[in-house]
């Protein structure tokens, strides 16, 4: 059985390989240097599905209630049986591109080129290819098996090891700007002329990492608890000041906000620019958690409230409509103050957000998704239309939004934008967060739960559910506002049915219902494909396969909603620890799907 | 577990608009505007000179025929929806990418005999070919789709398996454009279709003659599948109770396999329909016309065969028909821009009114 699965796992793999090349994830980033011209972003493409079988295989199965756990040699074999399976499969697939002709594949596959060939080939002939895919892929498998299955004192160092090097790979726009704005000589660690780490600064990161990672391990555990519980622990003579226990939390949210603060002029402009689109879309997904976090109704045409909050924003705040000839007033339209303008923008998405919500709350949830879907697409196709030209500008949309100033300090700046961003993002924060511990919150959590119990105790569901489509619709209008006055012209482009994806895809990977969820979602949802320019055009193909593969392997997202287990008391939280680590054990992660490996890729 | 409650909940409705006759006020008032204001529009459209916009009886006569075409496409894209919803009671929202995975696929072997000449020397043959590959392709992505997505997912929350929908349709569409490029294809046509027949004293597309025929040909095959053949008898089964189906013996999992690839296959066929009507695929051509044909399904009654064709050949009229007859009137400039705002409002509508389907029970018995 195990051999097959092994085989079975390995075949999947390869094809999620040839997959990754055909669709232009392979070639494309040859150049992509992550450390030296060596380590590529290609090449780890080309080895990242057979890792990711190498590391499924070596989980702890469970079997008519008993667990199975595969020891280090087992791990390994199988491992290597799967990763040479993918090779085998790559392999077949370049013999057959050599000898079949890459033209011919081409001229189906836009991604099958020479180049593509010349890569996958190694510049070898096409059987010495073939013998390095297979001994490559099966090296990957084993090592990833032999890794899941070696002891925590070493596991855990090599894989901070490699995940920092890795990340920081990544973020080498980022990082090299960041170090640059602190005069900080960095050189060593970013080579400016392949772009990626050096060898060295990879080794030291590598090394820094593994080290931090053993330090942790010994003893790193007590300054954790002292975060958490400074109550359990504030008789400990150590932690007194003054005859006084310190705040421990509160002092670190203090530094923590301090940090936050300087961040726009430690990244630098350009990364303040991206970080101003996160935000924003942050704001849209703590919008969209009420919704579909608190409430449980999934609203798939959210973008409606981001075009209402812009649109309101931009004609309140005495915007001008783009034509060709220069600019015209539009038919409605006041000058108001941006700050004025702010609570009607708020009261408009409200008011619509009941309007919309009165005749289609009633439905039930995959009903509702599609309304709303169609509800998105009709605003997308109204601001278009040529109908509504003298509102709000048609195609060409509207220019001349002011700017947000107050007392002379602009906003336009991107790292001026940042606090605004920041002022709103926090309001929103503090709002979700009085919400959902109110009435109305726990109301929401048991219409959730169960609709029909929950209105059988008396909770009036649809009125519940019409109060979280206007709030949200509300802190979704002030993302489309701060959107307004961070661009300061709009068009219809920027107002499509792929926002309101992209933002249930923020919400659900950072984990529904969770707000620190929202804001590491837009983060590694926006900001990093807002960082990596290359990954452009594969933004939305990750999207799909994050969506997919978030509800298969972990339902629960990045970030679960905490909230709950900060609430229980030591004891509880220690059962509840016990009981997660069980169910851990038992329920590692499911065998890996096709989609799934893109994600990791 | 989910077919356990309907007899009660709509007893709760009943009670909930006895005590609030105000929402009840509401929707008869909204009834009574969207009549006048349709009424109205249709008036002024059809007593407008031809100078100041109004069109001739040709045109409607147009209209009218290239609303049927599409209303058959979208009937066949519909019973998709509607096979799937009938049995899993969800939505496949990728459905639409199923359809066009059919259309792209089928381009390329269209493509490559029109060049080679094959197409329109044996065009009976050739077009048969196309259309195995686009059934081909689009059953297997409905086939792979519900292994990889929905599958893990059988007994999730009813919002999981539909937020995985719309991943994968993302994914699939994105994957189209990687694989082929985002640019559209124009798609072959084999010169026997150019042109129109006679039908009548009506001069109607050759194109659109195929579609209609080969459309109700597909749909009476499938009527007489569902309601004929074992396998047909195991669907209905397992629509009706799928733990006592499978209590009764038959295999749930092949079912659902079957079904999707059914949906699949109508889907590949309404491909290459569609890709001949319009002479284009790209890989964004899946969204719009699947969620006018999810509407047709909720329109004609989800669930039912005949439903889902009634609701795409009044969609597909709709769709060819409404904006001109009731927004011209007016003076609303390019009034078929507003198209696809039309479908999502009747959609809407029907959701409001009459939720479950004009051939439905009219009451939202899965509400």
């Amino acid at each position: 059985m195990a051999l097959g699965g092994a085989v079975r796992a390995g075949s999947i793999a390869g094809i999620v390989t040839i997959y990754l090349a055909l669709v232009g994830l392979v070639e494309r980033f040859d150049e992509l240097n992550l450390i030296g011209t060596e380590v590529t972003f290609a090449r780890l493409a080309l080895i990242a599905a057979p890792l990711v079988v190498g590391l499924a295989l070596a989980r702890t199965r469970v079997v008519g209630g008993e667990s199975s756990t595969p020891s280090v040699r087992e791990a390994t074999i199988s491992g290597a049986i799967a990763g040479a399976t993918a090779g085998v499969v790559v392999a077949i697939a370049v013999v057959f591109a050599d000898a079949f002709g890459i033209e011919r594949i081409g001229s189906v596959f836009q991604n099958a080129d020479a180049g593509l060939l010349a890569f996958l080939t190694f510049d070898q002939p096409a059987a010495v290819a073939a013998v390095i895919h297979v001994v490559i892929a099966a090296a990957a498998g084993a090592a990833a098996g032999a890794y899941r299955r070696s002891p925590a004192a070493i596991r855990k160092p090599v894989g901070a090891a490699v995940a920092t090097t890795l990340a920081l790979g990544f973020l080498q726009r980022i990082v090299p700007i960041s170090l640059d704005q602190l005069n900080v000589e960095r050189d060593w660690l970013y080579s400016k002329r392949t772009g990626g780490l050096t060898w060295i600064g990879a080794i030291v990161v590598a090394a820094v990492a593994a080290a931090l990672s053993v330090a942790k391990a010994r003893g790193g555990g007590r300054l954790r608890d002292r975060l958490r519980a400074p109550s359990v622990l504030g008789d400990d003579d150590r932690s007194e000041l003054f005859g006084r226990a310190i705040p421990w939390r509160a002092l670190a949210f203090g530094v923590g906000f301090l940090l936050v603060l300087t961040v726009p002029y430690i990244v630098g402009s350009v990364v303040s620019e991206v970080l101003g689109t996160v935000m924003v879309f942050a704001l849209l997904g703590l919008g969209l958690n009420i919704v579909v976090g608190y409430a449980g109704l999934l609203d798939l045409g959210y973008v409606f409230f981001f075009a209402v909050g812009a649109y309101a924003t931009a004609l309140l705040t005495g915007a001008t409509l783009n034509t060709f000839t220069g600019s015209a007033e539009p038919v409605i339209g006041a000058s108001l103050n941006f700050y004025l303008a702010i609570p009607i923008v708020v009261a408009i998405a409200a008011g619509a957000g009941l309007m919309i919500g009165a005749p289609v709350l009633r439905l039930r949830g995959d009903y509702l998704a599609l309304v709303t879907l169609g509800l998105g697409e009709v605003v997308t196709v109204l601001i278009a239309s040529p109908w509504l030209v003298p509102l709000v500008g048609g195609p060409n949309g509207m220019r001349n939004v002011p700017d947000a100033a107050i007392a002379g300090f602009g906003f336009r700046d991107p790292q001026h934008f940042f606090y605004l961003a920041l002022a709103f993002l926090l309001l929103a924060v503090f709002i979700s967060r009085r919400l959902i511990s109110s009435r109305i919150g726990r109301a929401w959590t048991a219409m959730r739960e169960d609709e029909q119990i929950a209105d059988a105790m008396g909770v009036a569901t649809t009125r519940y559910k019409l109060l979280a489509f206007a709030m949200g619709g509300a802190i979704g209008s002030l993302g489309g506002a701060l959107f307004a006055v961070k661009i300061g012209s709009l068009t219809p482009a920027s107002f499509q049915v792929i926002v309101s994806i992209q933002v249930l895809g923020l919400v659900i990977l950072g984990g529904i219902g969770s707000l620190p969820g929202v804001i590491v979602g837009s983060l590694v949802l926006v900001g990093l494909p807002g960082l990596l320019r290359e990954f452009e055009e594969y933004r939305f193909l990750a999207y799909g396969a994050a969506l997919v593969a978030v509800m298969i392997l972990r339902p629960q997202g990045l970030v679960p909603n905490v909230r709950r287990s900060r609430e229980l008391q030591d004891e509880e939280q220690m059962q509840d620890a016990w009981a997660r680590q069980k169910s851990e054990e038992e329920f590692e992660e499911p065998p890996v799907e096709p989609t799934g490996g893109e994600l990791r890729a | 577990m989910a077919s356990a409650e309907p007899a009660r909940v709509g007893d709760v409705q009943l009670s909930r608009f006895e005590t609030l006759p105000w929402r009840r006020i509401i929707l008869v008032f909204l009834a009574v505007t969207i009549t006048v204001v349709v009424a109205l529009g249709a008036y002024q459209t059809l007593t407008l000179d031809a100078g100041e916009g109004g069109l001739s009886t040709s045109a409607w006569r147009d209209f009218t025929v290239l609303g049927i075409a599409q209303g058959s496409i979208l009937a066949m894209i519909a019973l998709g929806y509607s096979l799937v919803y009938g049995i899993l009671r969800m939505i496949n929202f990728a459905h639409g990418e199923v359809f066009m995975a059919g259309a792209f696929g089928s381009f390329f072997f269209a493509n490559a005999y029109a060049q080679s000449g094959f197409l329109n020397d044996n065009v009976v043959v050739a077009m048969l070919i196309v259309t195995v590959v686009a059934i081909a392709i689009s059953a297997g992505t409905a086939m792979l789709l519900e292994r990889v997505a929905y599958r893990p997912l059988r007994n999730a929350p009813r919002l999981v398996p539909l937020i995985t929908a719309v991943g994968a349709s993302l994914f699939l569409q994105n994957t189209f454009r990687g694989f082929f490029g985002p640019q559209p294809r124009g798609f072959p046509k084999p010169t026997v279709l150019e042109g129109r027949l006679d039908l009548l004293g009506v001069p109607v597309a050759k194109t659109q003659v195929l579609v209609f025929v080969v459309a109700v040909v597909a749909m009476i095959a499938l009527e007489l599948f569902v309601s004929r053949t074992k396998t047909g008898r195991a669907m209905r089964a397992v629509a009706e109770d799928r733990e006592i189906a499978s209590l009764m013996g038959i295999d749930v999992d092949r079912v659902i396999v079957i079904t999707f690839a059914i949906g699949g296959v109508l889907a590949g066929i309404a491909g290459v329909l569609f890709s001949l009507t319009f002479e284009q695929v790209q890989f964004t051509m899946g969204f719009r016309p699947g969620i006018a044909a999810f509407t047709a399904a909720v329109l004609g009654g989800i669930g039912s065969i005949g439903g889902a064709a009634l609701g795409g050949f009044v969609i597909g009229l709709l769709q060819a028909i409404g904006p001109a007859l009731f927004l011209t009137g007016f003076g609303i400039p390019s009034p078929f821009s507003l198209r696809d705002a039309f479908v999502f409002i009747v959609l809407v509508l029907v959701l409001v009114f009459r939720p479950g389907g004009l051939l439905g029970s009219g009451e939202a018995e899965k509400v």
